[in-house]
């Protein structure tokens, strides 16, 4: 027995003796994300609590001014305005459409390319991958061109006769109703059609990946099992394949819509100057023309906090969903 | 060379015991085979003599030299693993050479020992292939090749036929086992496959539920079983229920002889007979003989087996198809003989434990 | 049949900008037209070798995009490697704040980013830069490599042990080699997202250095020219070429999740 409790006791030090070893490692890793991870969101926060100084940036401090300046405008209670409140409504608008939109196109795009052999998903997964990683200022150059009224879709429209026709049936009033049409011309720049378009084409390639691994998963025996049965193709998407992806569709959608919230470039080119979001505005408090990082950085941690709730509220119904199932 | 010995040697994963203090002794050159089924300690025993586990509590020794803290890298007891375990990004030869080449052994010399290993296996032709493009039973050579390389005082060997055809699996045991004999290296083989035990081994240790059940040479497991779990899970047999009356036992109003026994009169046995020492037809000694009825027939080529409803329970009767051999329907009544040597008698409680 | 029609109009809409862009490089004159007039290469002769804005973007960016993919998956090994070692809830949280910048909206990361660097004093440097994007893009190859590693059969290490080999030499041996692919994976991802990476560079480089992004988002306020397109295509062709070789080196369905078994 004295020989075991002997060898256990060398075991112990020997552990101890590397744990010591790994320690110093270990410390540096988390100092690193930390410093680096941690510390950027942190800033935000605690200067979201500081004061501008006219003229000379702005110092710390401990105040709510610019979340009060955020709900109710900062010449509270005299005036009450909900500019940014409003700003964030059309963060929300703008990119809870833009989510569902891709969410919604692309699930078929890769429930069709899971079907397909390992090299043509490979193909495919390059020419998406390409696709995603192309900057938001190049996707916005794209469809500027595209949908600009000198040379893109309208001037397509307008050569064809399109637009005359257009205007013939009555239906171009319905457009300029909704904002795209000019008196003479059908327009998509600026309107909030262009700018969910340009977000949700944006994010579609992420949502094909973030799809991809989930469906590619699916159980082909399930299908063909409920196909044996006698259900239809849609039948088969409807009661198998949708209900069996259903946590993963509405995690992508949820993603899709936090990463959606910063979008920089498109707004600024497509959405109309009364309709900008909130990403705007902290660009503009920070390293635009108003310069009141303290209000910047408030406005960021709203942003943050907005999207931090909606993917808690994910998660819940993920886990909620998943409980059921 | 030294006889590798296990004293008390025990696992614990938090509450669960894996392994209870199994005392085993494993002679120098002889190959031993860790027979049981699965979840019943085998493979954690091999990977606590390979030193990829540290046992909660015991002593493993070979000869007078104490490994029980000796890590893996220092024991370098070959080892074969269930899926081969071969490094993909090695092709055959480094694959073989890479406990020569993390020693530092000049690279000539290191090819020089696997080209000799490759063709002990029979793979000289296939050093420069990648481990993709071998077949199954290749990779086991490879992997025994491997193992090989740094002259193991211990070999070792995880259900080395477990990924390999069914129809492959008995020429590679003959062939391992002649490897072996011609090395005369000490060998201890985890297997749950009896035959494969009982075509290799020169002892074979039969394991349940972390505990050593038996040990010895193939003849013994098979024909003197020492409990019922050994009796039931190398074989076939039949099991019933009887009590000690005198020197003989009873069981449904049938009085059997058996070999002398020490069992104290009125305890509860638990008896087994193999199907193959059963006697059916023709001129049936006299005494212990049961009333039958055939229930099925099932002809598996050589032997037939019959199932008989008898007063003790089900029975199933190995009956050799030879000239002269009587058919039986289903339904047909007969009589079935228990020689009495072929009796084996267990304590009741245990064997209803291990039933 | 129908399936074939939809996957190809999806893929005709995902090409129609980059087509656009491509094609508005070739214009002759100076504004973006489609289709192009007067379609000549001159712009690209303009955006490679003639005129210095262009040139010092393109070297930043490519400095920053190397520099940072590099230092990301120096940072995300050790933190795979624990994560797949230890399987701790210390490791769990550690590589989790790793992946937080990317997961979260990345101008809140930015804006945090231009207070950081403001006050540690590496605002409008490169090397600031450099460090940023690889905090950044950290979750991409602390991603790959974590599957990488997960597709490593832990009776190879055991297979290891029992020839001698120390926990250092099985790393080298066996962990390593095997997770080059993956680690090359890593790298690139990060490396082309990188390359095209506009808000968090553009509150980090403070104006005082431009990337291709920040120059073409430059030129944006002032109106379109043709030489920004032809940024637009070397960048997909980086991007294209560069995802092209992780397939055909490392197996992409399996990095982006797909189920192991169907191959």
């Amino acid at each position: 027995m004295s020989s075991i409790d002997a060898s256990a006791a060398i075991a112990d030090s020997d552990a101890t003796k590397r744990r010591v070893n790994i320690a110093p490692r270990a410390a540096v890793l988390w100092a690193l994300i930390i410093v680096f991870c941690v510390v950027p969101f942190a800033l935000v926060l605690a200067i979201s609590f500081g004061q501008k100084i006219e003229g000379a940036g702005w110092e710390w401090g401990f105040t709510f001014a610019n979340y009060t300046r955020f709900f109710v405008g900062a010449d509270y209670p005299e005036t009450t305005t909900f500019l940014y409140l409003n700003r964030l409504y059309y963060s929300l608008q703008y990119a809870v459409i833009a989510a569902i939109l891709a969410v919604i196109t692309a699930f078929p795009f890769t429930y069709l390319m899971t079907r397909l052999s390992r090299a043509a998903q490979s193909r495919w997964l390059v020419f998406l991958l390409a696709t995603m990683s192309l900057s938001e200022v190049f996707i916005v150059m794209g469809w500027d061109i595209l949908l600009s009224n000198r040379s893109g879709l309208p001037m397509v429209l307008r050569e064809t006769g399109m637009t005359q026709l257009l205007k013939d049936i009555g239906w171009f009033d319905q457009l300029r109703e909704w904002g795209l049409a000019n008196p003479r011309d059908v327009k998509f720049k600026t309107s909030s059609v262009a700018t969910v378009l340009t977000m949700s084409y944006l994010v579609w390639p992420y949502a094909v990946i973030l799809l991809y691994p989930a469906l590619s998963r699916l159980d082909q025996s399930m299908v063909e099992a409920a196909r044996t049965m006698g259900a239809g193709p849609w039948t088969v998407i409807r009661t198998v394949v949708l209900p069996s992806v259903r946590m993963p569709l509405i995690g992508t959608l949820f993603l899709l819509f936090v990463f959606l919230l910063g979008t920089y470039v498109a707004i600024t080119v497509f959405a109309d100057p009364s309709k900008q979001t909130l990403a705007i505005s902290v660009y503009e408090s920070v390293r635009g023309s108003t310069l009141n990082a303290p209000f910047g950085a408030a406005q960021a941690i709203i942003l943050l906090i907005t999207g931090g709730i909606c993917l808690a509220l994910g998660q819940m119904l993920v886990n909620r969903s998943g409980a059921q199932a | 060379m030294a006889d590798l010995v296990l004293n008390g040697v025990r696992k614990d994963y938090g509450k669960v015991r894996a392994v209870e203090g199994v005392d085993l002794t494993f002679a120098n050159g002889e190959l031993t085979a860790l027979l049981g089924p699965s979840g019943c300690g085998k493979t954690t025993l091999l990977r606590m003599i390979a030193g990829l586990e540290d046992p909660s509590g015991g002593q493993i020794r070979l000869g007078n030299e104490d490994l029980t803290q000796t890590p893996a890298h220092k024991r370098k007891f070959g080892m074969v693993f269930q899926n081969f375990a071969l490094f993909p990004h090695l092709n055959v030869r480094e694959n073989v050479c890479y406990s020569l080449t993390i020693d530092g052994v000049p690279k000539a010399q290191a090819y020089e020992k696997a080209a000799e290993l490759l063709d002990l296996v029979q793979l000289g032709a296939f050093a420069d292939r990648r481990i993709g493009a071998l077949s199954g039973g290749q990779r086991q050579r490879v992997a025994i090749a491997r193992a090989l390389a740094q002259e193991p005082e211990i070999f070792l060997l995880d259900e080395p036929m477990s990924a390999l055809d069914a129809n492959l699996r008995e020429a590679m045991q003959v062939e391992l086992r002649l490897l072996q004999q011609r090395l005369g290296i000490t060998t201890i083989v985890v297997t749950h496959d009896q035959r494969e035990a009982m075509t290799m081994a020169d002892k074979i240790v039969v394991m349940s539920n972390g505990r050593v059940e038996q040990f010895g040479p193939p003849q013994n497991i098979y024909h003197k079983p020492e409990n019922a779990f050994v009796a039931d899970f190398i074989g076939r047999a039949n099991f019933f229920d009887a009590v000690i009356d005198g020197g003989k036992i009873t069981s449904a109003g049938l009085t059997l002889e058996t070999d002398p026994l020490n069992f104290k009169a009125g305890s509860p046995v638990r008896v087994a007979i193999r199907p193959e020492k059963t006697m059916l037809d023709g001129d049936l000694p006299t005494g212990n003989r049961v009333p039958a009825e055939v229930t099925f027939v099932r002809d598996v080529g050589p032997v037939r087996d019959l199932h008989l409803s008898t007063p003790l329970g089900p029975v199933i009767v190995e009956y050799a198809i030879g000239e002269g051999a009587r058919t039986f329907v289903v339904g047909e009544k007969c009589e079935v003989h228990f020689p009495p040597n072929a009796l084996y008698v267990y304590p009741g409680t245990e064997a209803r434990k291990a039933a | 049949m129908l399936g074939r029609i939809y996957m190809s109009l999806a893929a005709l809409v995902v090409l129609l900008p980059i087509v656009v862009v491509s094609a508005a490089a070739l214009n002759g004159g100076r504004s973006m037209l489609f289709p192009p007039k007067d379609p000549t290469f001159v712009r690209f002769a303009e955006f490679f070798l003639e005129e210095p804005v262009w040139r010092t973007a393109i070297m930043n960016s490519v400095l920053i995009a190397v520099g940072s993919a590099a230092l990301a998956v120096l940072i995300a090994w050790p933190l795979a490697y624990g994560l797949w070692r230890e399987q701790t809830k210390a490791s769990q949280i550690l590589a989790g704040l790793g992946a937080m910048p990317f997961a979260l909206p990345p101008i809140v990361f930015g804006v945090g980013l231009g207070f950081f660097w403001g006050f540690g004093g590496g605002l409008g440097q490169i090397w600031s830069g450099i460090i940023s994007h690889a905090i950044l893009f950290l979750a991409l190859p602390l991603v790959t490599i974590s599957i990488g590693l997960q597709s490593i059969d832990r009776a190879h290490l055991d297979a290891a042990a029992t020839m001698g080999a120390t926990e250092r030499i099985a790393f080298r041996t066996i962990i390593l080699p095997q997770m080059m692919p993956y680690t090359a994976s890593g790298f690139f991802f990060a490396l082309v997202l990188s390359f095209n990476e506009f808000i968090v560079m553009f509150f980090v480089s403070s104006s005082a250095y431009t990337t291709v992004t920040l120059q073409i988002f430059n030129s944006l306020r002032n109106g379109f020219t043709p030489t920004m397109a032809v940024g637009a295509i070397t960048f997909i062709g980086v991007s294209v070429a560069v995802f092209s070789l992780v397939a055909r080196f490392g197996d992409l369905p399996r990095l982006m999740g797909a189920d192991q078994s169907k191959t």
